[in-house]
C-alpha cells in the first residue's frame, strides 16, 4: 500500500473508534437514565436490605442493595439500548 | 471485515470524520458574566448545601441507608415517595416550558455538564494558558514544560472530580461522619466506590467528552427542537446584515465595498465550545451558551457597528415579523406547571406529621369477652413523621357504649420513629351486630395533631 493509503487508512480507523465511541455513548447515557428512575421507582416502594442481605450474606449493608439494585437495572436498560444500537446500525440501506 | 460496517446506511457516513479536540476561546461580555455567574452560583449551591445544618442535622441528606430524606425541616418517608414523582413531572414540564420560551437555557447555562466542563475548562485555561497556548501545546513534542503543565492540569482535574464524588455521596450519607472516615482511612468500601465512581463520571465527562455528551449523548438535545416555534428564543446571525462577509479596512464603508457588517475574523467559531459556526443557521449542536454573542459584540463594538449581529432573537423577529409571549403553548404549559406546583405546595404543606395504619388481629375476628362485651384486637402503627418527640393518645367513636383498653394511656413515639401499639376495643354484645365501620383517631397531648382512620370492628350476626 503507498503512503496515502496508509494514511487514509490510519484515518480511517480513528474515525471508526470514534464513530464506536459515539454509539458506546448513546447507548452508556440513556439507559444510565433509565437506571436512575427504574432505581428510583424500584427502591422508593421496595427496601434493599432484605435484597442485599439474600445476595451478600446477613451484614450486607443497604447501600450494597442499592448499588446493586441499581447496576442490575442499568446492565438491564444498556443491554436493550445496545441491542436497539445494532439494529439500527446494521440495518440494510434503503433501496 | 465485520459485515456489519459493510451495510452501514450512507447517511452515517459524516459520523467518519474524527473527532479533534475543541479549544473554545475565551470571551468577555454579558453573556459570559451572566454563565459565570451561573456556574458559580450552581457549584457553590452543590458543594456547600451537604454543610448546612438546620436544627441540628444536615438541612438536605437523602438518608438512603435510613430510608429517610431530609429537606430543611422537612423529613419524608418512602410513604411520600409520591411527591417525589410529583417533582419529577414538574421538572419535566419546567424543561418544556422553558425551552418553549426561551430556547435552551437549560443547555448553555444550567445543566451539569456545561456547568462542570466550565470548571474544568477554566482549571486547563490555568495550567496551559488561552487558546492559541492550548493548541501549540498539544502540537508541541513533549517536553519538561508540557509534562509539567499537563501533569498541573491533571491535579487539579482529580483533586476536583474525587471532592465532586465525595460532595455527592455527602448528599446521600451525613456528609460529616464520611469527612471523618476519609480522614481516618476508614471509609466503607460502597461509599469508595461511588465516590470514586461520582468522580471518574464528572472527570470523563467535563474533562474529555466535554461537548460530545451534548452531540453525541443527550437526548434532550434531539428532542428540544419539538418545543420550539417560531416564538421561541434562539441565537442566530443576522444573514441580512452579516453578509456579504469580508475583511475591511477600519473607517471604510462597508456598503460601499459591496460587504455585509460580518467581518470574517471567526471568532463566534473560536468561542464556540461545540465547535460549530453559528453562522450556518441554527442547528442542533448549539447549546444556546452564548459566547459567540459577547465575541461577536466584541468586535462590533471595536468596529463602531451597532451589536447584535448575532444575538438572541426569534424566528418571527429574524422574518420581521412581530414575537409573542403569551401564546397557547405558553398557557397550557404555564397553567399545567402552576396547577402542579401549587398543588405539590399544597400537599406538602398539608401533610399530617402522624400516619396511621390499623391491622386488625388475624389470629380471631372478634372475642366475646362474656355475655355482654364484644372485643376486638388491632395493631395500630404510628408513623411519626415530625422531627420533634410526640405523645398519643388513641380514641375510638362510630358505635354507642365503645370503649379503648391500650397498655398505658399516652404513647411516645420519637421523632422520624414508628411505633406499634396492641388496641382493644371493646362494644356491648347488644349494640352491634355483623361488621360495623369504626374510626379510631390519634391525638397529640398538645392537640396540635389529630389523625383520624376507618377501622371495621366485628361482631357475631345477631338472628
Amino acid at each position: 500500500m503507498n503512503h496515502h493509503g496508509e494514511v487514509d487508512a490510519d484515518a480511517a480507523r480513528t474515525a471508526l473508534s470514534n464513530r464506536r465511541a459515539q454509539c458506546i455513548g448513546a447507548v452508556v447515557w440513556p439507559s444510565f437514565l433509565g437506571a436512575c428512575l427504574a432505581s428510583m421507582l424500584f427502591f422508593g416502594s421496595f427496601d434493599p436490605q432484605p435484597l442485599a442481605s439474600e445476595l451478600l450474606g446477613e451484614d450486607a449493608s443497604r447501600l450494597a442493595g442499592y448499588t446493586l439494585g441499581f447496576f442490575f437495572f442499568w446492565l438491564i436498560s444498556a443491554s436493550a439500548s445496545a441491542l436497539t444500537a445494532y439494529l439500527l446500525v446494521t440495518r440494510p440501506p434503503p433501496h | 471485515m465485520n459485515p456489519a460496517r459493510k451495510v452501514a446506511p450512507p447517511e452515517t457516513a459524516s459520523l467518519y470524520i474524527a473527532h479533534q479536540k475543541v479549544h473554545p476561546r475565551e470571551v468577555s461580555g454579558r453573556f459570559n458574566t451572566l454563565r459565570v455567574a451561573a456556574t458559580l452560583g450552581l457549584l457553590g449551591v452543590f458543594y456547600l448545601l451537604p454543610w448546612a445544618r438546620w436544627d441540628g442535622r444536615q438541612a438536605v441528606l437523602f438518608d438512603l441507608p435510613a430510608r429517610q430524606f431530609h429537606v430543611l425541616g422537612l423529613t419524608f418517608f418512602p410513604q411520600d415517595f409520591f411527591l417525589l414523582t410529583w417533582l419529577l413531572i414538574i421538572a419535566a414540564l419546567s424543561l418544556f416550558f422553558f425551552t418553549a420560551l426561551a430556547g435552551r437555557l437549560w443547555c448553555g447555562y444550567a445543566c451539569p455538564q456545561t456547568v462542570w466542563t466550565e470548571a474544568f475548562v477554566w482549571m486547563e485555561r490555568l495550567a496551559e494558558g488561552n487558546r492559541q497556548h492550548r493548541m501549540r501545546l498539544d502540537r508541541s513534542p513533549w517536553s519538561a514544560s508540557k509534562l509539567a503543565r499537563k501533569t498541573a492540569k491533571q491535579a487539579m482535574w482529580i483533586v476536583f472530580s474525587l471532592y465532586t464524588g465525595f460532595t455527592f455521596v455527602g448528599y446521600f450519607t451525613p456528609i460529616h461522619t464520611l469527612s471523618q472516615h476519609v480522614m481516618d482511612f476508614s471509609l466503607g468500601g460502597w461509599e469508595t466506590f461511588w465516590c470514586l465512581f461520582y468522580g471518574f463520571a464528572t472527570y470523563g465527562n467535563a474533562g474529555y467528552m466535554r461537548e460530545q455528551v451534548c452531540k453525541y449523548m443527550c437526548p434532550y438535545a434531539r428532542f428540544q427542537g419539538a418545543m420550539f416555534d417560531r416564538d421561541t428564543l434562539i441565537i442566530s446571525y443576522d444573514t441580512k446584515r452579516g453578509d456579504p462577509r469580508g475583511s475591511r479596512a477600519r473607517g471604510v464603508d462597508p456598503r460601499a465595498q459591496g460587504l455585509g457588517d460580518c467581518v470574517d475574523c471567526t471568532l463566534c467559531v473560536q468561542a464556540c465550545p461545540t465547535g460549530i459556526d453559528i453562522r450556518d443557521g441554527l442547528q442542533l449542536e448549539c447549546i444556546a451558551c452564548a459566547a459567540c454573542i459577547d465575541a461577536c459584540d466584541s468586535v462590533m463594538d471595536r468596529l463602531s457597528y451597532p451589536r447584535g449581529l448575532i444575538r438572541y432573537t426569534t424566528q418571527n423577529a429574524m422574518d420581521q415579523r412581530p414575537s409573542k409571549v403569551l401564546r397557547p403553548r405558553m398557557m397550557i404549559y404555564g397553567a399545567l406547571l402552576g396547577a402542579l406546583v401549587i398543588g405539590f405546595a399544597m400537599s406538602v404543606a398539608g401533610r399530617e406529621l402522624v400516619e396511621l395504619d390499623v391491622l386488625r388481629d388475624r389470629n380471631a375476628l372478634y372475642r366475646q369477652i362474656d355475655i355482654n362485651t364484644i372485643e376486638n384486637v388491632y395493631t395500630i402503627r404510628l408513623v411519626n413523621k415530625d422531627n420533634r418527640e410526640h405523645q398519643l393518645e388513641l380514641l375510638a367513636e362510630g358505635l354507642p357504649g365503645l370503649t379503648v383498653d391500650t397498655d398505658t394511656p399516652w404513647h411516645t413515639v420519637g421523632g422520624t420513629a414508628a411505633l406499634s401499639v396492641p388496641v382493644r376495643i371493646r362494644v356491648p354484645a347488644n349494640a352491634v351486630s355483623g361488621g360495623k365501620d369504626i374510626h379510631i383517631t390519634a391525638r397529640s397531648s398538645d392537640g396540635r395533631i389529630e389523625v383520624r382512620t376507618k377501622a371495621r370492628f366485628i361482631a357475631p350476626a345477631t338472628p
